[in-house]
């Protein structure tokens, strides 16, 4: 070795005169470090803890489509119920309102009793609208129902009752062909 | 003195062994500057060695198991640092011994009457070489690799290491003289 090799060897210390990023480098190196965290991968790496976790996952998604499905069949219950109420509820409705103009267009029926007769009808109309709110909420309670039937009965009846009364009238005072004692 | 730093080293090395952060944070510390600089030397750029010196410390505390004292912890981490840069090179397809063609510029009698010449200048005339020749020259002079050792490295017989890193002296003392 001449004194030229000794010369840089004894100084190869005035070479490293570059400073490095220390943080930089150091995050990065860091972050691969902790890239795969080995303390969780091997439990999945157990072939119990998948089949496991295979059934978790199956019975989970089972769950949530049985119950989406469950849900769907009670909507369409729902609509079933709410067809045929409204296909009653229009029934009833028809009626009524046939009978309510029969009773406003009837000649001989005076005004007072009409307007009596019309009060009671708008009371059971209010009736009604009470029980059609409650039957959204409670789509299932049979007395709701049960009720709403009766109110559209008591208002046929009603009226029949009043068209009856108009009638036997009639009878009595023109039509009679018997004898009056 | 030399023992206890070598214990206190040791006693990092372990530490970071069983995946302690700080531990492997100092000792980081420690070497960064020295790999990084050996980076430059050898690549040239100081993207790429960021890069090596990078991957190299993740590679030294992910296989720190395989060490087992047989030369300093340094000297282990210098030699991933060394390796890594060598294989970076010939990715990169980047000439690691020197081109046949340099051999036109040198003079065959060229005596090395360099003496006690400033070390700024042997730097200046360092990155004046080819490649290949700042690469032997580094890991001769300045890592302290003997010829055997260089051959490893480079994948290179200890005969044409040593020609190599002649030819390589010749023409730094010729680019020094002209300075």
């Amino acid at each position: 070795m001449d004194n030229f090799e000794k010369h840089i060897r004894e100084n190869k210390a005035l070479f490293d005169e570059h400073k490095a990023d220390k943080a930089k480098l150091w995050a990065n190196i860091a972050s691969e470090l902790e890239g795969p965290k080995p303390k969780v991968v091997p439990l999945w790496r157990s072939p119990i803890l998948r089949v496991a976790a295979s059934f978790v996952l199956v019975f989970g998604i089972a769950a949530i489509i049985g119950v989406s499905l469950m849900n769907k069949g009670d909507n369409t219950q729902n609509t079933v119920i709410s067809q045929e109420l409204l296909d009653i509820d229009m029934h009833y409705k028809s009626l009524v309102s046939y009978q309510v103009q029969l009773v406003k267009d009837h000649p001989k029926l005076s005004d007072a009793d009409k307007e009596e007769f019309l009060l009671f009808m708008d009371e059971l109309d209010k009736e009604y609208e009470l029980l059609k709110l409650e039957m959204e909420k409670n789509l299932d309670n049979e007395l709701v129902l049960e009720a709403i039937i009766a109110n559209y009965k008591k208002r046929i009846e009603l009226i029949e009752n009043l068209l009856h009364q108009i009638n036997d009238s009639k009878i009595t005072n023109e039509d009679y062909d018997g004898y009056i004692l | 003195m030399e023992t206890n730093i070598r214990f206190t080293h040791k006693e990092l090395v372990e530490r970071s062994k069983s995946g302690d952060r700080n531990s492997q944070y100092r000792l980081y510390e420690l070497y960064v500057d020295a790999m990084y600089n050996i980076g430059i030397r050898m690549l040239g750029i100081k993207e790429d060695a960021e890069d090596i010196v990078q991957e190299s410390f993740v590679d030294a505390f992910k296989n720190l198991g395989s060490f087992k004292y047989e030369s300093t912890f340094g000297s282990w981490l210098k030699r991933i640092v060394v390796n890594k840069s060598i294989n970076h090179l010939k990715l990169k397809k980047i000439p690691i011994t020197p081109l046949e063609d340099h051999e036109f510029y040198l003079k065959e009698d060229v005596e090395e009457k360099v003496e006690a010449i400033d070390i700024k200048k042997v730097k200046i005339g360092l990155e004046k070489l080819p490649a290949g020749y700042k690469q032997i020259i580094s890991l001769y002079l300045i890592e302290g690799y003997d010829h055997l050792e260089i051959g490893e490295i480079l994948d290179i017989s200890t005969s044409t290491s040593k020609s190599q890193y002649h030819r390589a002296k010749k023409k730094l003392v010729e680019i020094i003289n002209t300075l």
